[in-house]
């Protein structure tokens, strides 16, 4: 859907290319959809720890699985699948269960902890984006979870397919674009809100 | 009303600052790369089949405590039943093959593994060992009828 997409045809080959021992193609697969896993670990507001599980157990499973998935060209489903099942046994799990809400919390820690690498950066330009992306992040985890679930595996870089999404959420996919336009909606709103008035970002005006 | 291409616009916004703030931590990616060399070849693959924290048990219609978690992995007639024990960092584990047989058992972790033995009545146990993934690997032994398996990978 995106520029620089792999088709599902490539990520077959990937597939059985791995399948039969070829390493490279594994990586390539690896760096294809880390993205995609590490955001539906996230997404369900799972903090570094146990996202670190759900990510390291998806890929240790997919590295069994690789000869026995039935359609190895949507290896990006199975994946955000695997890794969504993997996160609700986590959140249901004991002793490390991150109460909802931290996850917000956790993010502006680790806007705070950037800030004095930010104030160094000497270059202007940079530091407006950098103050840009934060209150951009930061209005990102005030959003209700629903928005934050589905927003935050939608942005994984590289951007996920609508069919990935949806089996990431468990969700239909033609319910996605009217979700992601509502999301996108409150959080342009929560954004005007908390910077108006200050410099004029990209969207402002808009 | 904002256009399409705002839409588009905010979320590759957004898209970066994830980068910035909650990008993959590189000592995942590595262990992504990694876990191919976890591969089993020569092992039949017992799969998921219960996990007391997400399925309902007939027996009871209740979930078990989560810090008393019931698993069941299988590979066609052959039943791996487990119990694991949580506390806040360590995890022990209690388990049972069906059919009965003994075996080599190697518990296999994120990056460590530890071996246990399966008596004749198939029972074995292990722990504590650290919470993260979990996968048994079970050797058939001299004497003893069954091929080699493996688990799913699971997050205890």
């Amino acid at each position: 859907m995106l520029a620089g997409a792999v088709t599902d045809a490539d990520v077959s080959d990937l597939m059985t290319a791995a399948r039969h021992g070829d390493k490279a193609s594994w990586e390539a697969l690896v760096h294809r959809y880390s993205g995609l896993v590490w955001s539906v670990a996230r997404g369900y507001r799972l903090g570094q720890a146990d996202a670190a599980d759900v990510f390291q157990t998806t890929w240790l499973r997919l590295a069994e699985h690789i000869g026995r998935i039935s359609n190895p060209g949507q290896v990006g489903a199975w994946l955000a699948t695997t890794a969504r099942r993997e996160a609700l046994r986590i959140a249901r799990g004991a002793a490390r269960t991150v109460p909802a809400g931290n996850a917000a919390m956790a993010a502006l820690g680790h806007v705070d902890r950037y800030s004095p690498e930010l104030a160094a950066l000497e270059n202007e330009q940079a530091r407006l984006d950098a103050e840009r992306a934060a209150a951009v992040w930061r209005a990102f985890g005030g959003l209700p979870a629903r928005c934050r679930e589905l927003l935050r595996v939608l942005i994984a870089s590289p951007p996920p397919s609508y069919a990935e999404v949806a089996a990431a959420l468990g969700m239909p996919v033609g319910s996605i674009g009217p979700t992601r336009a509502r999301c996108l909606r409150r959080l342009r709103e929560r954004l005007a809100g908390k910077v108006s008035g200050t410099a004029a970002g990209p969207l402002q005006g808009e | 009303m904002h256009s399409e291409r705002d839409e588009t616009r905010l979320e590759e916004e957004l898209r970066q600052a994830a980068v910035r703030f909650d990008p993959v931590p590189g000592g995942l990616l590595r262990a992504a790369a990694e876990a191919f060399t976890w591969r089993t070849i020569d092992a039949e693959l017992a799969e998921l089949v219960f996990d007391s924290l997400v399925d309902h048990d007939e027996a009871s219609l209740v979930r078990g405590p989560p810090e008393r978690r019931l698993l069941s992995f299988q590979a066609g007639e052959l039943t791996i039943d487990l119990e694991v024990t949580s506390t806040e960092s360590a995890r022990s584990l209690v388990g049972q093959i069906v059919p009965p047989r003994r075996a080599d058992i190697e518990i296999r972790g994120a990056d460590s593994a530890v071996m246990a033995g399966a008596d004749e009545l198939g029972r074995f146990r292990a722990g504590p060992l650290p919470a993260g993934p979990m996968s048994l690997r079970c050797s058939t032994v001299p004497g003893e009828p069954g091929p080699a398996i493996v688990t799913d990978w699971v997050s205890i």
